[in-house]
């Protein structure tokens, strides 16, 4: 094939000449079909997103009804549809819980009777502190950070709601269904904790 | 024309109905839409089939084996069928529904309790879509079960298997439409599965190796944000009218074009 080539097209240097282009030829349209195809996807992940804000003014803690049984904690629902967070009263103080489910992130529901958040998709069960008490969620449920805005009034960060764990649980070693000892001494403080004496 | 009275036996009468047939085949237009006249021989009959577009799917000739219904149930043909069903009424259904937060939900209950046949149309939609998940692995375990997939019918069979995925993916993008709980925490939940994929799925093994994240992994690429919203909404919804009826489309007419050069199969 080859010979039959230079020898039709006279010169010995055509064959040479012959495979350039078809280098450079082949080689600029795989190079235009990648820089097409990198374009392509690129154009999935918007520059700009209209999601929520992730950081949202709670109110004063003052506004959360106290437990009467100490060893119980009151769940507010108010920032559950627009903000994916539960607003808990415990005897001690106030913490904010991300409503996403660790296991496929639905948002679960809390049981005030039975002190239990449970996820209506594949049945996770969460206890005050979200630890995993049933189900198939490995990780508790995520903590938001709280910060007390000068008018006392109180300012939750969530992060990218409800997916992305605060630093506090995003360490790789805490690929638990339960708070470890150090995490429990983490969360128990600020800004995961937000402590309210008498 | 008639150089072979014995094709039939029975030549000699014109009756009205041929004399019909005769003045609507037997003239230019028709003879410029079929390139044949009207195929009353053997000959002709195949003539047809090679050149004529619309008639060119099918093969000039069958064996007897591949008319055994009992051997092939029709399930490819009747994926096919579904398929157009769905292309029909997916196209009408368009015509009310809006991929939009606020109207989505509404637009679906306007569909079934407001639009006059609407609610035979979108049950039409959603049974023929549930049938055809259902056609497609039944046709697929007969190709299987017949050994029909071997040479030289297996690159056909890897085709399948891609159709086999653009269905279940015409099924899932679907599933979002109506923006119900169901579909939206089914999809919630099925959309948070990619972020678990190993380096392109911040929650994945290795992604950290890449700086994937919650805002650059795969799952926002395919819901075009952190959450289910208006994003993903639009996004299911182009994928599902649009984008991967072509690709499937493109697919079975590739897969079609494989059967008929390749014979259908027929028993062992
Ligand atoms: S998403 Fe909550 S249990 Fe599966």
């Amino acid at each position: 094939m080859a010979e039959h080539v230079s020898e039709s097209s006279g010169g010995k240097g055509a064959p040479s000449r012959r495979k350039f282009f078809l280098i450079t030829g082949w080689s600029s349209l795989g190079l235009f079909l990648s820089g097409a195809g990198a374009a392509f996807a690129r154009y999935f992940y918007p520059g700009v997103l209209y999601e929520p804000q992730t950081t949202f003014n709670a109110g004063r803690p003052e506004e959360y009804v106290k437990p009467v049984n100490p060893t119980e904690v009151v769940v507010d629902e108010r920032f559950k549809s627009s903000q994916r967070v539960w607003i808990v009263r415990s005897s001690k103080g106030v913490y904010a819980m991300v409503g996403v489910c660790t296991h496929l992130g639905c948002t679960p529901n809390w049981f005030p009777g039975e002190q239990r958040f449970k996820c209506p998709c594949h049945g996770s069960n969460y206890n005050v502190e979200g630890e995993v008490v049933a189900g198939p969620a490995p990780l508790p449920l995520f903590r938001a950070k709280i910060k007390l805005a000068p008018d006392g009034s109180m300012i939750i960060t969530t992060g990218l709601l409800g997916i992305k764990r605060p630093e506090l649980q995003y360490k790789k070693s805490t690929l638990l269904p339960r708070w470890t000892d150090e995490e429990k001494i983490d969360i128990a403080k600020a800004p995961y904790f937000l402590e309210i004496k008498a | 024309m008639a150089e072979t009275p014995s094709e039939h036996g029975k030549q000699q009468e014109p009756g009205l109905l041929s004399k019909i047939v005769r003045l609507l085949t037997d003239n230019d237009i028709y003879r410029s839409f079929f390139r044949t006249g009207y195929p009353d021989t053997l000959l002709k009959r195949m003539a047809v089939m090679r050149s004529s577009f619309v008639m060119h799917i099918l093969p000039t000739k069958v064996g007897t084996h591949g008319l055994k219904l009992g051997y092939t149930w029709c399930m490819g043909g009747i994926t096919f069928f579904l398929f157009l069903m769905l292309t029909l009424t997916g196209v009408i259904l368009m015509f009310y529904y809006v991929p939009e937060e606020s109207r989505a939900f509404t637009d679906m209950k306007d569909l079934k309790f407001m639009v006059p046949y609407g609610m035979i149309l979108r049950n039409m939609h959603r049974w023929a879509a549930h049938a055809m998940v259902f056609s497609v692995i039944v046709h697929m375990a007969r190709v299987f079960y017949t050994g029909s997939y071997k040479a030289p019918r297996q690159f056909n069979w890897v085709v399948g298997v891609l159709l086999l995925t653009l269905t279940l993916l015409l099924s899932f993008t679907g599933y979002l439409l109506p923006w119900d709980q169901l579909g939206f925490w089914a999809v919630t939940v099925g959309t948070n599965m990619a972020s678990a994929t190993p380096f392109i799925g911040f929650e994945g093994p290795f992604s950290e190796f890449l700086g994937v994240r919650i805002d650059n992994d795969i799952r926002f690429a395919i819901i075009g944000g952190t959450r289910i919203g208006a994003n993903a909404l639009i996004r299911a919804y182009v994928w599902h009218c649009v984008a991967l009826p072509l690709i499937a489309s493109a697919l079975m007419v590739f897969h079609f074009w494989r059967v008929r050069k390749d014979g259908f199969s027929g028993p062992l």
